[in-house]
């Protein structure tokens, strides 16, 4: 097993595709677009191999992969032939390599830019219509200036202060370098009459000839694994384009703490990480600026949001203290940053708000969702839960505001499960389960029909056949299927399969000891073979949601809380999840099913909010002091009340408003082991 | 029908198969029961260690190992353990019974997760080896402290987190450094790390989870307890 990790055989290599992380054992000489669909990755070919489209451009990592155990070099593809150099550089990416003409001599890992994949990542976050306040930090004034006459011996920066401070009343005024360089012409094109931008009312970013209209701002969410961007109009408000990528920083490790390693272990790590992302983000900007017939240079400021290792990594800051106890932050105010400091390719003078992170591991993202939210503004207790690799949990109630993380780990990504993946076409994120037959049904994304309307007889014409058969089961799928095997009687609360239950859908080995439900068969997969959940998958599930319960849980003990009054579910994943399911797994504490909203990226929206309302950010800063963060691993109560939640839903906790939901007999679990020496108990 | 359970009117043989089937459900009132009836039947609280306890949680630990039992099941079944080993541990440390083993256990620096690494030593208890359960968060010293006072055989050591598991070549280095190494078993875990990782560190092996753990203890006491 250890010697395939670390050496590949003459016959044979490994190869790595990023981001999705699949891994394949590639015969010698392949061509990486036939091995890259071999294992199911598809890249976008026109030209067929002909080195003329230059869709299928790759780029391959180089270096040691401790994760993945492989050492990859561009010299394990075979030398480019001249055309391929040739499109290359034309193309201006004269490090990457086209898939169709490289071919595999050696481990490699390859990410596939995002323009490369043919089956493009579905990315489900849009931007919700919410009505804010406009009162952003960038505005334009109008003013005209006095002109230049001998014998007044007054500059001409001077005169517009003079200007701006009787027509609009603003004093104390800087202004940007490059706006002086400039201010002599632009005062004379049309005049003396001028539009100045203003950050904040104090400095002058921008000076134009005659008066002018637009304003813009990027509110960008940087998540871990989606960078999601909103340009917005700064004076209407309105939305003008919304642009999302996966973040490439992927590449480089799955989860946060991978990426922590990455800059911890390798002396190019942080710069590496950093320029990526600060590359996506330009690339974003392009992108909706584009979109809007605007320019990225017309924009002129940004909110960006984010956890904290994101943060630091954006910022250039190694994250290095957020890797082990005590994590702790480089900064955890917010900041005001000259983009062009950043690298960002927007306005010359735009300026980056950071908004204030909470503690080590809760960012300005999480402040981001408050902020959209307003969980704080609520009658009751409400807990806003953000679900990533990592839960971010806020419980408020009356006076107090506490909050929490809660390692649940990659399951809910699709991690750690057997046939897990992320929200791609293919990906079933719907299950139900006839209670009677025990017959699974499900919905893949990318398809509308459920999987018992599919038609797969191969006679059928292709509009009739469905366009993709189930490859895997993303993080909502997951939460579905082990409530609906819980709730058809499959699975006992204790999260065993139930070797009573005789139906065709559950495979045992010979002993009748362990057991898999085949959710998908054969011939509904793109594999061809069973989709199957392990009772190892399960268990995996069983940890995942317990540590979200019973940190949601520790909070309210903390709080005096004895019931939840309203849940918010933040991050594009809570959008998916179905509360009523999630609430029958003991995902989520008991709470009126009506009460559980679905928010989508509220990071997203909160720095939306923050870019067009000044005082929101004053707020951000007030409650960023406000919470009180609860180290919930080293609560003396967190191991008890993590095992407690391992049940499902829950070993003690009462769910009333499952009331007529749950199962009101479950079907008794015969004893693991058979007693000769009965008990009466 | 029912039969009710007479302590009194089972032979030795039957007690002990009945602990290991209450140990299994995680009954400790009726361990300590056993335990006591059986002292004073005046069998050695060694042989209702090996033949009742441990026995019995060898048979939880495979069931763990399969999925069959899960974190709560097993917690019960400790406990129960636990309550039987309270009235055992004096007598044993008392008497000339050979030792299982001790083990000095602990989170490495940086780290505050500790559930499973309890899991690990509530199992290595289980199978009748002396444990030192030193907690999370611990440095180099703190580690070399507890190996000082507690003389153990083996060292386990485990992190949940990528970034604090380097710490562990730490730790083994500065034991090879002060010539301690060799008299250790190292054994490391926790869902980070794999086989390629601890073979890297020089530790003597990666154990995926609490039953590999007990196993791969056994298998390192037999080794040396062989030689």
């Amino acid at each position: 097993m250890m010697d395939e990790l670390k050496t590949s055989s003459q016959n044979e290599h490994t190869l790595i595709m990023m981001p999705s992380g699949r891994r394949g054992q590639i015969p010698e000489g392949m061509s990486l677009l036939d091995a890259a669909e071999s294992m199911g990755v598809q890249i976008e070919s026109i030209c067929g191999g002909r080195q003329t489209c230059g869709k299928c451009h790759v780029l391959v990592e180089e270096g040691y992969y401790d994760k993945h155990g492989i050492r990859s070099l561009p010299g394990h593809l075979s030398s480019p032939p001249g055309e391929e150099t040739q499109l290359l550089e034309e193309m201006e990416i004269p490090d990457q390599r086209l898939a169709c003409a490289a071919r595999v001599h050696g481990d490699l890992l390859i990410t596939v830019p995002e323009e490369s994949r043919a089956q493009k990542q579905i990315i489900r976050k849009t931007a919700s219509e919410r009505i804010i306040e406009v009162d952003p930090a960038v505005r334009k004034y109008y003013v005209e200036v006095e002109a230049a006459q001998l014998g007044k011996h007054r500059g001409d920066w001077g005169r517009l202060q003079d200007a701006l401070e009787d027509q609009w009343g603003l004093t104390g005024l800087e202004i940007d370098l490059h706006v002086l360089r400039n201010i002599q012409p632009v005062l004379r094109e049309k005049d003396w009459k001028v539009t100045a931008t203003l950050w904040d009312e104090q400095r002058v970013i921008d000076l134009e000839p005659g008066y002018q209209e637009g304003v813009y701002g990027l509110a960008v969410d940087v998540g871990s694994t989606t960078v999601a961007s909103y340009l917005t109009d700064l004076r209407t408000g309105e939305l003008l384009a919304a642009a999302s990528q996966m973040n490439p920083q992927v590449s480089f490790g799955e989860d946060l703490m991978s990426r922590v390693s990455f800059a911890m272990n390798r002396s190019d790590g942080l710069q590496k990480m950093n320029d990526v992302i600060i590359k996506t983000i330009n690339t974003l900007a392009g992108q909706a600026a584009r979109e809007a017939g605007i320019r990225a240079r017309d924009i002129q400021e940004i909110v960006l949001v984010g956890n904290t290792t994101m943060m630091h990594l954006l910022l250039g800051i190694n994250p290095r203290e957020l890797g082990g106890a005590p994590f702790a932050l480089a900064n955890q105010e917010a900041l005001n940053i000259p983009t062009r400091e950043l690298g960002l390719r927007l306005h010359p003078g735009a300026n980056a708000y950071i908004p204030p992170a909470e503690a080590g591991h809760v960012g300005a993202d999480n402040i981001g969702v408050l902020i959209a939210e307003e969980p704080q503004g609520k009658k009751g207790a409400t807990l806003t839960v953000d679900i990533g690799t990592n839960a971010e949990i806020v419980l408020t109630s009356a006076d107090r505001m506490l909050s929490a993380s809660s390692p649940t780990g990659p399951a809910f990504e699709g991690g750690q499960i057997s046939a897990g993946m992320r929200a791609a076409p293919g990906a079933i994120e719907r299950v139900r389960i006839d209670p009677e037959t025990k017959f699974p049904r499900f919905q893949v994304i990318g398809e509308e029909k459920w999987s018992d309307h599919w038609n797969l007889n191969k006679d059928a014409s292709l509009e009739e056949q469905p366009q993709h058969l189930a490859s895997g089961i993303c993080g909502s799928g997951i939460i579905e299927v082990v409530a609906e095997l819980f709730l058809s009687g499959i699975l006992a609360p204790n999260g065993r399969f139930n070797p009573q239950i005789s139906t065709d859908h559950m495979q045992w080995d010979e002993e009748q000891r362990q057991g898999a439900y085949i959710l998908a068969g054969a011939e509904q997969t793109s594999s061809g073979k069973p989709l199957l959940v392990t009772q190892e998958d399960i268990r995996n599930i069983q940890l995942a949601k317990a540590a979200l319960y019973a940190g949601a849980k520790l909070l309210m003990k903390r709080s005096g809380v004895k019931s939840i009054d309203q849940i918010i579910l933040a991050g594009a994943f809570g959008s998916y999840i179905n509360p009523r399911q999630a609430m029958i797994l003991g995902l989520i504490p008991d709470c009126d099913l009506d009460q559980v909203y679905a928010v989508g990226n509220a990071a997203g929206d909160g720095a939306r909010i923050m870019l067009l309302n000044r005082e929101k950010r004053r707020e951000a800063e007030r409650l960023a002091g406000e919470i009180r963060y609860i180290e919930t691993a080293v609560d003396q109560n967190f191991q008890e009340e993590f095992v407690r939640a391992i049940h499902i839903p829950h070993q003690s906790d009462e769910f009333p408003h499952l009331k007529g939901l749950l199962p009101t007999q479950i079907e008794p679990l015969p004893p693991a082991r058979k007693r000769r020496h009965r008990r009466t108990k | 029908m029912i039969e009710e359970i007479n302590l009194k009117e089972m032979n030795d043989e039957e007690i002990l198969e009945l602990m290991q089937e209450d140990l299994y459900d995680g009954y400790q009132e009726e361990i300590i029961e056993e335990v006591r009836e059986l002292l004073n039947r005046e069998m050695t609280a060694y042989d209702i260690l090996t033949n009742g306890l441990v026995a019995g949680m060898d048979i939880v630990g495979v069931d763990f190992r399969d999925g069959i039992l899960f974190v709560p099941e097993v917690l019960m079944s400790a406990k129960a353990m636990k309550g039987g080993m309270k009235i055992l541990r004096p007598l044993l440390a008392e008497s000339d019974a050979p030792k299982q083993g001790t083990v000095v256990i602990g989170t490495v620096k940086g780290d505050i997760h500790d559930i499973g690494k309890n899991l690990v030593a509530m199992m290595l208890e289980g199978a009748g080896f002396e444990v030192i359960n030193i907690g999370i968060n611990n440095d180099v010293d703190s580690y070399l402290e507890a190996i000082e006072e507690h003389q153990p055989d083996i060292l386990g050591m485990s992190a949940l987190l990528t970034t604090t598991m380097p710490y562990m070549r730490t730790v083994i280095n500065t034991l090879k450094d002060q010539g301690l190494r060799n008299d250790l078993n190292v054994l490391v875990g926790g869902a980070p790390l794999n086989d390629a990782f601890a073979e890297d560190i020089e530790a003597d092996a990666y154990c995926r989870d609490a039953a590999v753990a007990v196993d791969t203890a056994k298998k390192f006491m037999k080794i040396k307890q062989g030689s």
